[in-house]
């Protein structure tokens, strides 16, 4: 049944996400964003990058800034409210196109092959593991031959003691982020694995921040001449 | 039922007002075959819980997409459940591949935010509206999923509201008695505890029989409040803890308690409007140039405003008072021939209320073409 209040909360979390999310990982989400865009726009210049599940626009404009031509898409019409009152980081680039669209819809809006790159941070931790399986897997179509996949995301530390340090350290930061945002965050679990199941090859996982986020690099096949780029 | 389920049911209650997930995913309920109704649902694991329970012994379907642990009204309400969610738990299921049937039974009450067409032209699937409450699916599947209209408005029985005295009661019960005690004792606490719980469960009992509207439900809720202070003074004195400080500490930390909770009430009924609504003073209007009669409208209201005129094959309103600016007529009107109007004249319509979700919550943090919410 109704509980109104309670509505009233979540309402309003688009607005307050951004404040959440950077109490949540200590001020440093900006950083992770910078370096998707990094590698997101390593092999060309104007290349076409889609930021999947957008959210409040970080890494779509973070790419923008480095001269691609980005579309945002993300499923959360008050979050995309938020990002496109944001303004494009500089006079010169060209304005991100913000879509109200499911990644499951992905395939409904975008032939074959109309990306360069494909990045995503922390929204793959918001999908159920089967959302996520099919994602990639249209994914890896959107993009061309050779084409670069990046995720970012929270993660377990795998050795025990580590993971023990980083659930103490991190349910109380959680906790007020929830009570802020009503918001949390699920860490990913055998991300590379799926990737390379979707049909991604040569996949890199870094791991940072203590082990409890990852950066996982991964290329469409296909597209030889490209892979000799790789960083 | 299982000793565990009981607990895990009550553990949901308890909790309710936090987002408690249950897994996606199409499940079976009995011997589903491939031309078994495919009823969508939330996951929220209550309801998710309950609709197992009101489909035991039948052969469907259970679509389980992602409302974020929220039940379906809220989430869809919120803009956390939407027809984005539906369209994804359709395809993640493979569901064209494992059901002949091309239709989807939604749940009524998401309708405030799933856009049914949407859902259809990505799906390839037909979307019914089900009825409003899971305790009628069953009635609704014997009758060849039809609803009838008396399915379609919410109900809250007196279990229910019970259920809800209970939500929001013991947090503040508990937290008002631990106040009081640390400033009268033990025996101050309960009897607090007792007061705030006596006047939320009295409330919510007798909510069908109460004015609740305009300045007339303050004294009513200070009614209710004295009614508890005076049980739990009775529970003070049978713990042997009545004199003069501890049962002003009692009087002070219920009223407090009460208040806290009378703030919106109303929102807490799927009766009212929220207190805190920004479309609380909007009015449901239709243009009847735009309606071509469809009536989905007609579907998809919870409170029998709207009905259809057989005789001009166009809708009508016909009880506006007991509007509560849910917005599902709104955003599921196939012409946009409904839309709000406010006080001031000023109008927001259909496709405003699609994109901000500004329903009878509001969005009060946005402006929305001038329009701005009390809390902004
Ligand atoms: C935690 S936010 C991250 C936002 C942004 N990428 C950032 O790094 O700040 C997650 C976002 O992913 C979006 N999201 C999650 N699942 C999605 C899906 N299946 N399709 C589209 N967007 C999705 C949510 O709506 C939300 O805005
Ligand atoms: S806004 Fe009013 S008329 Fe429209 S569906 Fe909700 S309660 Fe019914």
């Amino acid at each position: 049944m109704a509980s109104f209040v309670w509505m009233r909360l979540l309402e309003s979390t688009a607005e307050r996400y951004d404040r959440g999310i950077e109490l949540l990982s200590r001020g440093r989400i900006g950083s992770v964003h910078r370096r998707l865009a990094e590698l997101a726009t390593a092999d060309a210049v104007g290349a076409r990058v889609l930021d999947l599940g957008c959210g409040t626009g970080g890494v779509a404009l973070a790419c923008a800034a480095r001269g691609a031509r980005v579309v945002g898409i993300d499923a959360n019409a008050a979050m995309l409210e938020v990002a496109r009152a944001k303004p494009t980081p500089d006079a010169a680039a060209a304005p991100v196109a913000w879509l109200e669209l499911d990644a499951m819809e992905l395939e409904d809006r975008f032939p074959p092959a109309s990306f360069d790159a494909v990045a995503s941070c922390l929204a793959f931790s918001d999908m159920a593991e089967d959302t996520q399986a099919y994602v990639l897997e249209v994914a890896r179509t959107r993009l061309v031959a050779g084409g670069r996949l990046l995720i970012a995301d929270e993660v377990v530390p795998e050795p025990a003691p580590r993971r023990v340090l980083h659930a103490l350290r991190r349910w109380p930061l959680a906790l007020l982020t929830y009570l802020l945002t009503q918001t949390t965050t699920r860490p990913v679990r055998a991300l590379p694995a799926r990737i390379r199941e979707a049909g991604f090859v040569e996949v890199v996982e870094e791991r940072l921040w203590g082990d409890a986020f990852c950066i996982v690099r991964a290329r469409a096949p296909g597209g030889e001449g490209r892979a000799g780029a790789a960083p | 039922m299982s000793a565990l389920a009981v607990l895990g049911g009550l553990r949901d209650t308890l909790l309710r007002m936090l987002p408690h997930r249950a897994p996606t995913g199409l499940r079976p309920i009995g011997r589903p075959g491939a031309d078994a109704a495919v009823l969508v649902t939330g996951n929220y694991a209550l309801t998710v819980r309950r609709l197992q329970r009101a489909l035991a012994g039948r052969d469907v379907w259970l679509l389980v997409a992602d409302s974020r642990g929220i039940n379906v009204w809220c989430a869809a309400g919120g803009g956390h459940f939407t027809h984005h969610d539906v369209i994804a738990a359709v395809r993640a299921a493979r569901l064209s591949e494992r059901v002949e049937g091309r239709e989807l039974v939604l749940p009524q009450l998401s309708a405030t935010g799933v856009e049914r067409r949407r859902i259809e032209e990505a799906t390839g699937f037909r979307v019914r509206w089900g009825p409003a409450q899971a305790d009628d699916l069953g009635a609704f599947l014997d009758r060849g999923r039809r609803v009838v209209a008396r399915e379609r408005a919410v109900r809250f029985p007196l279990r229910a509201r019970l259920e809800m005295a209970l939500i929001w009661g013991w947090p503040a019960a508990l937290l008002s008695a631990a106040v009081a005690a640390g400033l009268g004792g033990w025996r101050t606490g309960a009897a607090v505890a007792v007061a705030v719980l006596a006047s939320v469960t009295g409330l919510y009992a007798a909510v069908p029989r109460l004015p609740l509207r305009g300045w007339r439900r303050w004294p009513l809720f200070a009614l209710f409040g004295v009614g508890g202070i005076g049980l739990g003074t009775l529970a003070l004195a049978a713990l042997g803890g009545i004199e003069g400080r501890s049962w002003a500490v009692l009087a002070v930390a219920a009223l407090v308690a009460d208040a806290a909770l009378a703030v919106d009430f109303e929102g807490t009924t799927p009766w009212f409007v929220s207190s805190f609504a920004a479309a609380g003073h909007a009015r449901i209007e239709l243009e009847p140039e735009r309606c071509s009669g469809a009536a989905e409208c007609v579907q998809v209201c919870p409170r029998g405003v709207l009905a259809m005129d057989g005789g001009r094959r166009q809708v009508t309103i016909t009880d506006p008072d007991a509007c509560i600016r849910c917005a599902a007529c709104i955003v599921q009107c196939p012409q946009d021939a409904l839309r709000f109007r406010f006080d001031d004249g000023s109008v927001v319509e259909a496709d405003t209320i699609r994109r901000t979700r500004l329903n009878l919550l509001g969005r009060r943090s946005v402006e929305v073409d001038g329009l701005r919410g009390p809390g902004a």
